[in-house]
């Protein structure tokens, strides 16, 4: 299903620019003006697997809706595949998934994918065996006839994404696509995601499950209270650079003061000590962890978790 | 290709909803008092008058009701895409905005282009049941509501592209009772201010395009009405259900499709 076409446009142009975009809403009855995005600026390069991350009401659906031409933003400049939000020529070649995918309760999936793919204007020789393949992609080759309507919540987001994978899009734009399933579905997704990354497509991902997005992105962009608070490759963000974690088998009480000595933390654990320590002193440290008798596990760069620097950069912040 | 899809996909969905079960109900309801009547006079020759009054009453109130209907459908097909959301998904297409509402409306107009030809027919059955002759040509009967249905149609859609489709169905019912009014013989007494805007803003389709006075008309009768005459009451309602959508679609153009 999932084609390596050659892309005709500029592959220096990224696939997602948004520059000082702004979106304010004006609510009804006099209420206060809600700020959704405040001047937020980033880029998604071709072919990447972008996280887009945020607490409840940060602004990732807004900016996904100004995106995909939705909504229109006040103030700034957003490009879709170097075109503007909206425009036609943009959206031939963009997959959406939206965070509740809504359905027509009269249709069963395989003719509302026809419906999608006859508004894509994708020409293809045989639909019906895109369609098919497609359903038996999500896992849902076995519900023919079925009106959606009777569909379960976790069925539902399974032909959301089959829908957005009709058009053999270049960009794909998943917001949340994970809601409502359950593991087994959220690996197939993952795994499909991967697939599509190998493919050469580029994803744009919003997600609340952060050791998923840990998982398939490249670069994470964290958003909060409508402004960018972090953005990078995964990596770089995780890597926290000034300090290494040595696992060793059994530590003497005798070593373990001199480790402490040297400003080290320990953490005994059932099996094994867990020892923190600044990278300057890896050497001399792992030195005398050898020399009195420990047997080194593993010596590796300290990584925190993108939870960890989730909640870091955001607290417990949501407007919810 | 892409407004026949949205179209066919809008028609379909109405046939599935419980608001076209209690149409047809209404519609039946209608259709049933009219036999009723029939029944009771149609064999007594001193309650001709009576006979063909209730047939044509009946056929106004399911015209009227037609009218209604459009409203309704239309207002309901662009929210109700905007409520649940499917119109994300939709508007993810490369389809431009006044694609889909052209699509919806089209979609509107396929139903009421099988809810007129009910009309029609059940005229018929009416007139057949009565015994008496059906000399109105058919294509009137099918043209002239059907424009009407599509300038309803058209107003309550671009009503609902700013307003809550209930404010929008309060607004196509004051309209048409404003109408009503002033084509009532009393509104001659209004002072001009009131009555001049008003005649040049509402749509007067209960007079211009009712085809009601053309039940029983011998097509001798017909033709003190000229093909001129048909021409310009036509272009009237399209060119205000023209106006409308295009309003439709300039608002629709510019508002959010999201509330996210």
């Amino acid at each position: 299903m999932i084609s390596t076409s050659p892309q005709k446009e500029d592959q220096v142009v990224p696939a997602i620019e948004f520059a000082r975009v702004s979106k304010t809403y004006q609510r009804r009855l006099r209420r206060p003006r809600v700020a959704a995005l405040s001047e937020i600026s980033f880029e998604v390069a071709r072919g990447e697997i972008c996280g887009f991350l945020g607490p409840n009401g940060a602004g990732k659906t807004t900016s996904m809706n100004v995106l995909m031409g939705f909504v229109y933003a006040d103030q700034g400049r957003s490009r879709v595949l170097n075109y503007a939000p909206g425009d036609v020529r943009a959206k031939e070649r963009i997959g959406f998934v939206p965070e509740n995918f809504a359905f027509y309760r009269h249709l069963d999936a395989a003719h509302l994918l026809e419906f999608h793919l006859r508004l894509s204007g994708r020409r293809v020789t045989d639909p019906g065996a895109l369609i098919a393949g497609l359903l038996a992609q999500v896992k849902l080759d076995g519900y023919k006839g079925l009106k959606i309507g009777k569909y379960s919540r976790g069925m539902v987001q399974r032909v959301g994404i089959a829908q957005a994978l009709l058009g053999d899009p270049e960009l794909l734009v998943l917001d949340e696509p994970t809601s409502g399933l359950d593991p087994a579905g959220r690996k197939d997704v993952r795994d499909l995601i991967l697939a599509l990354k190998a493919a050469g497509k580029t994803i744009f991902l919003s997600s609340h499950i952060l050791s998923e997005v840990e998982h398939v992105c490249d670069r994470v962009i964290i958003i909060n209270r409508g402004r960018v608070v972090r953005e990078g490759a995964l990596h770089e963000i995780l890597d926290d650079g000034d300090r290494v974690e040595i696992l060793v088998d059994q530590l003497p009480e005798t070593v373990e003061q001199a480790v402490r000595q040297m400003g080290a933390s320990v953490d005994r654990q059932p099996s094994r000590v867990r020892i923190v320590a600044d990278t300057n002193q890896k050497r001399r440290l792992a030195e005398m962890l050898w020399t009195g008798g420990c047997d080194l596990i593993s010596l590796a760069p300290m990584k925190s978790s993108l939870e960890e620097m989730f909640l870091k950069l955001v607290g417990g912040s949501s407007a919810e | 290709m892409k407004i026949r899809t949205i179209a066919l996909n809008t028609f379909t969905g109405f046939l599935h909803t419980k608001v076209i079960v209690v149409a047809g109900l209404v519609f039946a309801l209608f259709v049933l008092m009219g036999t009723v009547s029939v029944l009771t006079f149609r064999s007594k020759p001193e309650y001709l008058g009576s006979l063909l009054h209730d047939i044509a009453a009946t056929s106004m109130a399911l015209s009227a009701f037609g009218s209604l209907l459009a409203a309704f459908a239309a207002a309901d097909a662009v929210s109700a895409e905007m409520k649940s959301g499917t119109v994300l998904a939709v508007m993810a297409r490369p389809l431009r905005r006044w694609q889909f509402l052209a699509g919806k409306y089209c979609g509107v107009l396929l139903l009421m282009l099988a809810y007129t030809v009910a009309m029609l027919g059940a005229g018929l059955f009416l007139y057949r049941l009565a015994g008496l002759p059906f000399r109105t040509p058919w294509g009137i009967l099918i043209v002239y509501p059907l424009v009407r249905y599509e300038v309803w149609a058209a107003i309550a859609m671009f009503l609902v592209t700013f307003l809550h489709p209930v404010v929008t169905m309060a607004i196509v019912a004051v309209i048409i009772a404003v109408i009503r009014i002033m084509v009532s013989p009393g509104a001659a007494n209004y002072p001009g201010w009131i009555r001049v805007p008003l005649h040049v803003i509402l749509p007067f389709t209960t007079s211009v395009l009712s085809e009601d006075r053309f039940f029983s008309m011998t097509r001798e009768s017909l033709h003190r009405y000229p093909w001129t005459y048909h021409i310009t009451a036509l272009a009237y309602g399209l060119d205000y259900a023209f106006v409308c959508f295009l309003l439709a679609v300039v608002v629709f153009h510019y508002r959010n499709l999201s509330s996210d």
